[in-house]
């Protein structure tokens, strides 16, 4: 959910980029000998959409932040969790040392060699 | 107390302020570009010699295209303002991401618990013969 959020606003953020290039090239348009006019539909419906879709965007985003921002810190914490993951990781990794080492017992039990 | 009536406020007052500053930027977006497009068109009759008036129009472009620029750069600055707050501050996202990985380090957990059993259980089984082999030999 918060993935979604944050990659929507990375889509507006390639949208305003997009508005200022479109407002660039409609502008340059004119300046030419020959105008292509259907460029210039197209860059102006693209800047127009672009615009409205930003602000549509960004609006939504205010108003989910306006109902569920609350001005207190989050007191959530996975410590818990982790810390007694870590300790099966330190078990598996304890009972792995044991087993390495009585199986260097027996090989050296049974070295002919020796 | 009035130190907790005075968050939401603020949390309220930052909320206000950055669709304030959505409004705006738009607004002189659109206002500037509209004004460049008008301004495009050639006059007949001008105040001040053709030189000087496309003189001024020339400037008064530049001026109208370097805004457009600024509300664009001050959209970019609120979309970065909004991530930093949704971070901080969207707590069903928060409560969700914790959620999910307090489950993956639980299962992770539970896995090495149950592989270890297992372990135990094969080796209890090994150890069983072998003592059994030991206690019958000559060598106990």
């Amino acid at each position: 959910m918060a993935n979604d959020r944050l990659r929507s606003l990375e889509e507006v953020e390639k949208e305003i980029g997009v508005v200022l290039q479109c407002a660039g090239n409609i502008i340059l348009e004119p300046s030419k000998e020959k105008h292509n006019a259907s460029l210039l539909d197209r860059q102006l419906s693209q800047f127009t959409g672009c615009v409205s879709r930003v602000e549509s965007e960004l609006s939504g985003q205010i108003r989910y932040l306006t109902q569920v921002a609350t001005g207190q810190p989050h007191e959530g914490s996975t410590y818990s969790a982790r810390k007694d993951c870590q300790m099966a990781l330190n078990r598996v990794e304890y009972a792995r040392l044991k087993l390495g080492e009585l199986g260097q017992t027996c090989e050296r039990l049974l070295d002919p060699q020796t | 107390m009035s130190s907790q009536r005075v968050l939401p406020q603020s949390k309220e007052t930052l909320l206000q302020s950055y669709n304030k500053r959505l409004k705006d930027d738009i607004r002189s977006i659109l206002d500037n570009f509209t004004e460049i497009i008008k301004t495009a068109k050639v006059e007949d009759e001008t105040q001040v010699s053709r030189a000087t008036q496309a003189e001024q129009e020339h400037y008064e472009m530049h001026v109208r295209a370097a805004n457009i620029v600024r509300a664009g750069e001050s959209l970019m600055k609120l979309v970065s303002d909004l991530k930093q707050f949704l971070i901080l501050n969207d707590f069903p996202s928060v409560n969700e991401a914790i959620n999910h990985r307090n489950q993956q380090l639980h299962a992770l957990q539970e896995e090495c618990d149950k592989k270890l059993t297992n372990l135990r259980d094969e080796i209890a089984i090994d150890l069983y013969e072998l003592e059994e082999e030991y206690y019958s030999s000559r060598y106990k």
